[in-house]
């Protein structure tokens, strides 16, 4: 008993679309950063299936790359989200405007 | 390194219900011994049942407190490193079948040990510039001060 | 030429250089702490950097990636995951120009600085992640090399922790780049699906023969290019991804926005050629997605370069106006990918590429130049620059050169990459009338450029200072890279067959 793939992409694309509303609704950088996350993990859940799918493993190997670097991209992010604490006494993403956009 | 899924072909529910009979008997237990031990236990009311189980210890202060940023550095370092051993789950999968098939114990074993050998010259960096000290005496931020 | 008998992970190289510099600078900081021995630091870097360059011409004048008897051939390593042709070795070169530049000018520009090795390693660090990119083959490779070519950048963008402008531009690089990473992959995954592979000679198999399921999921396809075309957009900085540019490169230090807008720019475009000329094959990818995808970059080109000029037109600071003077050359480059679907589509593409070398020296000079006056403490706008050649005359000479080669006038290399461009444009254009569109953008985003150009030649050279000024100090690594940059603006000139006839060969080859 299986489920088809469409469902799969279906549940990812949802994922996916939780995450760019997280992404262009929040002002908090943290949980824009978990948003982010989301997105990634949409990506995920679609490489999985389709490896499923297709038969063949790249697509789980992928996940499992994606899922090293988005730790690194979060280490990365918070260090900066850290400093930028420190300067602004704020994690709020449009507080800091020395330069206008 | 191609894997075929051969679909199951069971279509009938039983796995199903074998899966619905555990969660009931799963969730009836806990709720079954919760509720014979409230018909059985004599109630007595007092302060100290009350107060926050601290292994002992009696507890100050509120839980919203800050903590220290080197939590935040041990963490970072726990997460990058943590996640980086799910690169070695491929390699992992391909050894023996990399040894059966005869390649040589350094292509095989090589390409881990360098992964793992760059992985430790970042750990070694990480180390020797402090970020896994864990907490610095005054003397010390003293001579760290420029 | 003789070349030793190499195995072929070897061709790689210049990217192994670049990695192996970056561990030792990581080793050298472990052995001593918070260093700030710069000579030895920056001299790693810049060693590093240097080699790596050297072994990319090596390779490139020994025919190493070169179709024909003489050659070597196409290098294919790791069952195709990455590939050594004269693309990539041409793009390892470009790169490893840029990095030495700034890794000699970041000699002064880091004087009290106090993360120098740090600052070196992810300086290196970025830079083997974008000579990866150059010879990656995989969307795999082309993702690790691209998030390794990004991470070290959003902490370079932020590394004055003490500077506000520096925070908040790292914070806005972060942002977007971590956004269009993920948008990235998802177009990744959907790709896979559509086509149950990664490698990108394999997923053009599989479009070309229409086997399997493509057929059907024209729409995941689609949808899948046109997510890393925005995964594109943000590395090159055009379009719609490119809100960060203005404001990473006004706040970083300056070697980084040069760094950045150099480097890291030919990286993204590398990843683009690569992606777009071996995976999707221009009739097959049409024939299942029922949209010919150069019209998406035709569209982009003309919006990125016009939108890059015109505000760049608008600026008071100097920084700034570089920053989307940078944008708007994204926008010329976009154009060898537009030109694709024509006849001749190839040599266009070689001239694009012709454009992001030159491109290279020109506007790492003019940021490095930017550095040094950020180095002196005049300050930041157009007014700032006020007679400052009265002062450093070889400096703003070199400026001079910068300006008007970026402009397009006629002495200087970047009037001929231009022109090149423009001529090929026209030939292809014979029966692509979108082309022609694009040639007349490209002319008038030129003229307009000149405005804004010789605006800040001017202010150097013509204006008088708003105040008297003291002697300006000369510093060494500053100068050097400056004056380095500027000479090779000029040489190019003489130089510019052979390296011409590199790139076009390098994009027939690649788009055959």
């Amino acid at each position: 008993m299986t489920v088809d793939v469409q469902y799969y992409v279906l549940l990812s694309m949802a994922v996916f679309c939780i995450g760019l509303f997280g992404v262009l609704t929040r002002r908090n950088a943290l949980l824009f950063l978990m948003s982010v996350e989301l997105m990634l993990n949409a990506a995920n859940i679609n490489l999985i299936a389709f490896a499923f799918y297709h038969g063949n493993l790249t697509g789980q190997l992928f996940a499992l790359f994606t899922m090293a670097l988005a730790a690194a991209e979060v280490a990365v992010g918070l260090g900066i989200i850290l400093v930028l604490y420190r300067n602004f006494r704020d994690v709020d993403v449009t507080v800091p405007t020395t330069m206008r956009w | 390194m191609c894997v075929r899924f051969e679909p199951s072909n069971v279509t009938e529910m039983n796995d199903w219900i074998a899966i619905g009979a555990l969660a009931l008997v799963g969730v009836l237990i806990p709720f079954g011994m919760m509720a014979v031990s409230y018909l059985l236990r004599p109630t007595v009311p007092e302060t100290s049942k009350r107060a926050t189980y601290e292994s002992g210890e009696i507890p100050t202060g509120g839980t919203r407190i800050r903590f220290n940023i080197q939590y935040y550095m041990v963490a970072l370092l726990f997460v990058v490193f943590d996640i980086e051993t799910v690169l070695l789950f491929p390699w992992a999968v391909a050894y023996q079948d990399a040894l059966a098939a005869d390649i040589p114990l350094v292509r095989a074993l090589g390409p881990m040990l360098l992964f793992v050998a760059i992985l430790l010259v970042g750990l070694a960096w990480a180390w020797r510039t402090g970020a896994v000290q864990w907490a610095r005496t005054p003397r010390q931020l003293e001579s760290d001060r420029p | 030429m003789a070349v030793l008998e190499l195995p072929d992970w070897m061709a790689l190289a210049p990217a192994l250089i670049l990695a192996g510099t970056a561990l030792v600078l990581f080793l050298i900081d472990s052995i001593e702490p918070h260093s700030t021995n710069r000579t030895l630091l920056s001299g790693t870097a810049v060693a590093g950097s240097l080699s790596s360059l050297a072994v990319a011409v090596w390779f490139t004048v020994a025919g190493v990636g070169a179709t024909g008897i003489e050659n070597y051939g196409v290098i294919d390593i790791m069952n195709g995951q990455f590939v050594v042709d004269q693309l990539a070795l041409y793009f390892m070169i470009i790169i490893a120009v840029v990095t030495a530049l700034v890794t000699v000018a970041s000699y002064d520009y880091l004087q009290d600085h106090t993360y120098q090795a740090e600052y070196y390693s992810l300086v290196v660090l970025a830079a083997t992640g974008m000579s990866m990119m150059a010879a990656s083959n995989s969307l795999v490779t082309i993702f690790i090399a691209l998030e390794l070519t990004s991470l070290p950048s959003y902490a370079l963008v932020a590394i004055l922790k003490d500077n506000r402008g520096s925070v908040e531009a790292g914070l806005k690089y972060f942002l977007i780049g971590a956004l269009s990473s993920a948008i990235f992959v998802y177009g990744v995954s959907l790709v896979y699906g559509a086509t149950g592979s990664l490698q990108l000679t394999r997923i053009a198999t599989v479009l070309e023969s229409g086997d399997g399921a493509v057929g059907e999921m024209g729409g995941l396809l689609g949808l899948g290019i046109l997510m890393l075309i925005g995964g594109v957009a943000f590395k090159t900085a055009s379009v719609p991804f490119h809100f960060w540019a203005p404001e990473a490169y006004e706040g970083a230090p300056a070697p980084i926005s040069a760094f950045l807008s150099s480097a890291s720019k030919a990286a993204g475009f590398v990843l683009a050629f690569r992606v777009f000329t071996t995976a999707f094959p221009l009739e097959a990818t049409t024939g299942i997605i029922g949209v010919d995808w150069t019209l998406v970059f035709a569209i982009l080109a003309i919006v990125t370069m016009t939108l890059g000029n015109f505000a760049a037109a608008t600026q008071e600071n100097v920084k700034r106006m570089l920053a989307y003077s940078s944008i708007g050359h994204a926008g010329y480059v976009l154009i060898g990918l537009a030109a694709l679907s024509a006849d001749g589509g190839d040599l266009v593409m070689g001239a694009a590429m012709m454009h992001l070398l030159v491109y290279g020296f020109m506007n790492t000079g003019a940021f490095l130049f930017v550095g040094l006056a950020e180095y002196w403490g005049v300050g930041r706008t157009f007014e700032d620059y006020n007679g400052l050649a009265e002062r450093a005359p070889f400096a703003c000479g070199a400026m001079a050169v910068f300006m008007f080669s970026l402009a397009g006038v006629p002495p200087f290399s970047g009037f001929w990459s231009k022109y090149l461009l423009y001529t090929e444009l026209i030939n292809a254009a014979a029966d692509n009338t979108v082309l022609l569109v694009l040639a007349a953008a490209l002319v008038i985003n030129s003229a307009l450029s000149l405005y804004y150009y010789s605006r800040l030649v001017k202010a150097l050279w013509i204006e008088e200072p708003l105040l008297d000024r003291d002697r300006l100090a000369q510093p060494t690594g500053l100068y050097a890279a400056v004056i380095a940059a500027a000479v090779m603006t000029v040489v190019l000139l003489p130089a510019f067959g052979p390296v011409a006839d590199a790139a076009l060969e390098a994009a027939a080859a690649v788009v055959a």
